[in-house]
């Protein structure tokens, strides 16, 4: 019997963990891979002020401090039900049945698909399996490979992968089909692409971004793309291919790649074939929230958000009676943001425990401030409405609430 | 394009749930229901988000708030024998 039971040791459940055992809570954290450090692990940028962000670094120090405190870390654990008991909540896992006053739901993000014809075949992977292979388990994932979609997170560990030693011959997009509606279309694109273009090296895109801020400079910038791409740290990045096919017998032998049009239709007669040994899809990410789901927490779709999230307050409360979310369940963000609330988070179920106390509420306003500024410098901006989407949030709580 | 695979556990084509959703107007429910996308080892964990963009495309309509396949326990593949107890 704890006083909360955190499930995620990533970034936002360790600092929550280390927040709540600052205020002499019991509380025991379960994550599903068998190290603590969630995403962090397989971080590793340069920031745009030539710092380094190490995200095995940043893992250690939350660890360490975590450890100093006594906490119960147990990893290879998955939930796989929570149901509400009289006094907090039944966690159902692998290992047993654990129960807990209150609960934190740091579960973090899955990948979206981008489904391509071969995408089942051996040597195909998405992007996150590839970054985990490449900087947590240090296994080279093949020898000269593309990344199919184009992204803050694909460029992001495209790099990573570069300095790994890993051949990438290019990025490009994925062949138009339902599902890639948005990834497969070169204006979207160009849009998530400027988020990110204080971070390129490239002369190029940067100057792009400063006057590419209207809808039809966008346009007008995917029409006159360079054929050839444009290069980010030596690496082509295409707008106007795209890949239609995966091809292989046993497993990946090559694929197949297009020129698109600016709307991303298939420009006939343009086909070529680039031999690779490796493909690794990136779609994008969506909250993964299947746990607040079973205790019918409700919840929103909010796209600038990354698709449904469970109702929270700014506090990181849900509806629910003791129940608590951070981190990128709450919205795809930065691994920063995850853990100042997870702090957050670990604050507001310190009050719930202790009660009333001046120090805990001025600790309580202060890390609410920190999401806020941490949000507002953020170097790497996932959606440009983040904001909007957590004014959303904040109203839609309010009114579940008070009608 | 349309024989590209959507959800990998059942192995349902992307021709499948078109035809599914065009010959009954169906819901992302109803798709899971007829084709069994979105019913294998992962608890639809990868292809969910597609099944839910293909209705959405071929519908027209947006995303609801309510999550459109329900999520039900267990969430995670487990042995009879630890649900059991």
């Amino acid at each position: 019997m704890y006083d909360v039971l955190i499930i995620g040791a990533g970034p936002a459940g360790l600092s929550a963990a280390i927040a709540c055992r600052e205020w002499n809570l019991s509380v025991l954290v379960i994550d599903e891979f068998p190290k603590p450090g969630g995403r962090l692990l397989g971080q590793l940028h340069e920031e745009p002020d030539g710092k380094w962000w190490n995200g095995i670094e940043e893992a250690k120090i939350l660890l360490e401090k975590a450890k100093q405190l006594n906490t119960e870390i147990r990893c290879s654990i998955s939930a796989h039900h929570i149901e509400k008991n009289d006094h907090g909540f039944n966690v159902y896992t692998n290992e047993g049945v654990f129960e807990a006053d209150n609960l934190l739901i740091a579960t973090g993000a899955a990948e979206t698909p981008a489904p391509l014809p071969g995408w089942t075949l051996p040597g195909v992977m998405s992007i996150g399996a590839a970054q985990v292979m490449t900087n947590v388990h240090r296994v080279r994932v093949g020898n000269k490979g593309i990344v199919v979609g184009v992204n803050v997170l694909s460029v992001a560990i495209a790099r990573e992968m570069q300095l790994a030693g890993i051949d990438l011959q290019c990025m490009a997009l994925p062949a138009l089909n339902p599902v890639t509606a948005d990834y497969g279309n070169p204006v979207k694109v160009m849009e998530g692409l400027l988020r990110i273009a204080h971070l390129a090296p490239s002369a190029a895109i940067r100057f792009g971004s400063s006057f590419l801020k209207g809808d039809g400079a966008k346009d007008l910038a995917v029409k006159f793309f360079p054929k050839s791409g444009v290069k980010m740290w030596g690496m082509p990045i295409h707008l106007r291919k795209a890949v239609t096919r995966i091809n292989g017998k046993n497993q990946v032998e090559s694929v197949t790649i297009c020129d698109i049009s600016a709307k991303g239709e298939i420009i006939p007669g343009s086909e070529k074939t680039v031999e690779v040994d490796f493909v690794c899809i990136a779609g994008g990410l969506y909250p993964l929230a299947e746990l607040a789901a079973v205790i019918g927490c409700p919840f929103q779709y909010i796209e600038e958000l990354g698709g449904h999230i469970p109702v929270h307050n700014e506090q990181m409360e849900t509806p629910v009676e003791g129940l608590f979310v951070a981190g990128n369940i709450t919205g795809i963000e930065s691994g920063k943001v995850a853990r100042a609330q997870g702090t957050l988070a670990g604050l507001s179920i310190a009050n719930r425990v202790i009660g009333t106390d001046g120090q805990l509420e001025n600790q309580i306003q202060q890390a609410k401030m920190n999401v806020k500024t941490i949000r507002e410098n953020a170097t790497i901006q996932f959606h440009p409405g983040i904001e909007k989407g957590r004014n959303q949030m904040e109203e839609t709580f309010y009114n579940i609430l008070h009608g | 394009m349309d024989k590209v695979i959507i959800c990998r556990c059942e192995e349902v084509d992307l021709e499948e749930i078109k035809e599914t959703i065009s010959k009954y107007q169906c819901s992302a429910r109803e798709i899971k229901l007829r084709t069994r996308a979105g019913m294998g080892y992962c608890g639809g964990r990868t292809c969910r988000p597609a099944l839910n963009a293909i209705v959405a495309e071929i519908s027209g309509e947006k995303l609801r708030h309510e999550i459109p396949l329900k999520i039900q326990p267990p969430i995670r593949p487990v042995s009879l024998g630890k649900i059991g107890g």
